[in-house]
């Protein structure tokens, strides 16, 4: 079997004297679809943020393909912390949809759209433009493009932040609470695109409360508790035969 | 009405020598606009000091924003004009004049700087820190964030209180004949030595300042809400 697209290793966060991560190790593999659940405050959130280096870890690596994203072995053979700039460099292949959207308010949505292909990725203006339209037809708003964000619903400003996520055509996309700022009927045209992306194989690590999607759409889902992993399996494993008793509770209040 | 106050109301004077009046108006724009685009640069290195992560160049940039946002403009353009030359002159060992033009950009200059750095920051913290996250997350390098991102929303964002500042600028430009820079307060002076009736001077100097800043604050005001109103809808 090929490594796996994103290894977790022995995760630890801590802010201040509360640790949130205790040490968190997973493994995602090329096209799957990984689902985040648990209560708020169990980490799911801050083990996302540190995955694309949002949060420096306080221990544990992430490796991308194989490469440490927090530290590079220097010829000495000892491990020294990355710099800044290589981890930017490595953040491309990592994209990340925000529950707030966090577009840029003075781009219109296909200069926010265009914006890091153009200056990151050094693509010409015309390029950019291509690659724009096509991430903005694969979420339904090609239409939009040259409209400011501020003109559109929750749900189709999400769907710009994802076609922004999608153009720098990372390895793997990850979304935090993606839908939880939005009403139930733009959720579901959000939760549409999502589903589309994970039938056309792109991997995925999802922090959800939306259970329907976590057991319809992912290939596993974890339950974190308290910085830990309390459980992890299949989504039928999961929902039709949760072993920890916390899972089970957690389950029979959010799936009705 | 009174014989004096038809004397101090009446523009026949001031129109009679418009053309010497208009240069020195046009001196007052000079002089503004070189303020300003001081002003401007020195204020967002200011600010940028003061939302340093390093605790001493936050203290430097406070230190700026007091000390020139607290000294009234006449003195600080007096001091640059004549004591600056001479401190100035002191440390490189040779004797230094300035000229007046140059002495009253610095002094509105840097007294103003403290000002735009007290909006250029406020603009600075209103910046969601999600828009930076945003960015970083897309790989994209600090610097650039700050050019593309956090900038021009801030330019935005102080549009409005900038516009109470260029207007206090421009009205602070009239003490620079007091160094002897020939604007149109140093013109009234002038001409009121040979007539011997400043009154209708002033009268028609006020109207004039009045009318000025009246016009260009509303174009700016008009196009600053249109440039706003697109995006924060």
């Amino acid at each position: 079997m090929t490594a796996p697209t994103i290894r977790v290793v022995e995760l630890h966060k801590r802010f201040g004297p509360l640790e949130v991560l205790k040490g968190v190790s997973f493994d995602v593999h090329r096209g799957k679809v990984v689902s985040m659940i648990g209560a708020s405050g169990s980490g799911k959130s801050t083990l996302l943020r540190c995955i694309n280096h949002l949060e420096t870890p306080t221990a544990g690596d992430v490796l991308i393909d194989g490469e440490s994203l927090c530290y590079r072995a220097s010829p000495d053979g000892k491990r020294k912390l990355r710099p800044l700039s290589e981890i930017n460099r490595m953040r491309r292949d990592l994209g990340i949809v925000f529950q707030q959207f966090n577009l840029w308010p003075h781009m219109t949505v296909v200069g926010n759209v265009i914006e890091a292909p153009q200056r990151v990725r050094g693509l010409s203006r015309k390029e950019a433009m291509e690659l724009g339209a096509a991430c903005l037809a694969r979420v339904h708003l090609a239409e939009k493009a040259t409209q400011y964000p501020a003109r559109l619903s929750g749900g189709q400003q999400q769907r710009v932040a994802i076609a922004r996520a999608l153009a720098m055509q990372p390895k793997v996309m990850l979304f935090d609470e993606p839908t939880s700022s939005l009403d139930p009927e733009l959720t579901e045209e959000v939760l549409g695109v999502m589903r589309e992306l994970a039938a056309d194989g792109t991997t995925m690590i999802v922090v959800t409360h939306e259970m329907g999607f976590a057991r319809d759409v992912s290939d596993r889902v974890m339950f974190l508790h308290n910085g830990l992993i309390e459980e992890e399996g299949p989504p039928q494993d999961i929902f039709g035969a949760p072993k920890s008793e916390r899972l089970r509770q957690f389950i029979s209040k959010h799936l009705r | 009405m009174s014989e004096s106050l038809h004397q101090a109301l009446d523009l026949s004077l001031f129109w009679e020598y418009r053309h010497v009046l208009l240069g020195g108006l046009a001196v007052n724009f000079y002089v503004f606009a070189a303020a300003a685009v001081l002003a401007l640069g020195i204020g967002l290195g200011a600010a940028l000091l003061r939302v340093n992560r390093l605790p001493v160049f936050r203290w430097l940039g406070t230190l700026h924003v007091e000390v020139f946002r607290n000294a009234p403009e006449y003195i600080m353009v007096v001091w640059v004009h004549f004591v600056l030359p001479l401190l100035l002159g002191y440390i490189i060992h040779s004797r230094l004049e300035f000229n007046p033009f140059v002495s009253s950009v610095i002094g509105l200059g840097f007294v103003y700087s403290g000002y735009f750095a007290e909006t250029f920051r406020a603009g600075i913290e209103a910046i969601p820190i999600a828009h930076i996250e945003a960015g970083r997350s897309l790989g994209m390098p600090e610097r650039l964030i700050f050019r593309r991102i956090v900038l021009p929303q801030v330019v935005r964002r102080m549009l409005p209180e900038s516009v109470n500042q260029f207007i206090s600028l421009f009205k602070a430009t009239t003490i620079v004949s007091l160094i002897a820079v020939p604007d149109l307060m140093y013109d009234v002076t002038m001409i009121t030595q040979q007539e011997m009736r400043p009154l209708p001077l002033y009268t028609g100097a006020a109207l004039t300042y009045f009318a000025v800043i009246l016009a260009a604050s509303s174009v700016l005001r008009a196009l600053s809400e249109r440039w706003r109103a697109r995006i924060y809808a």
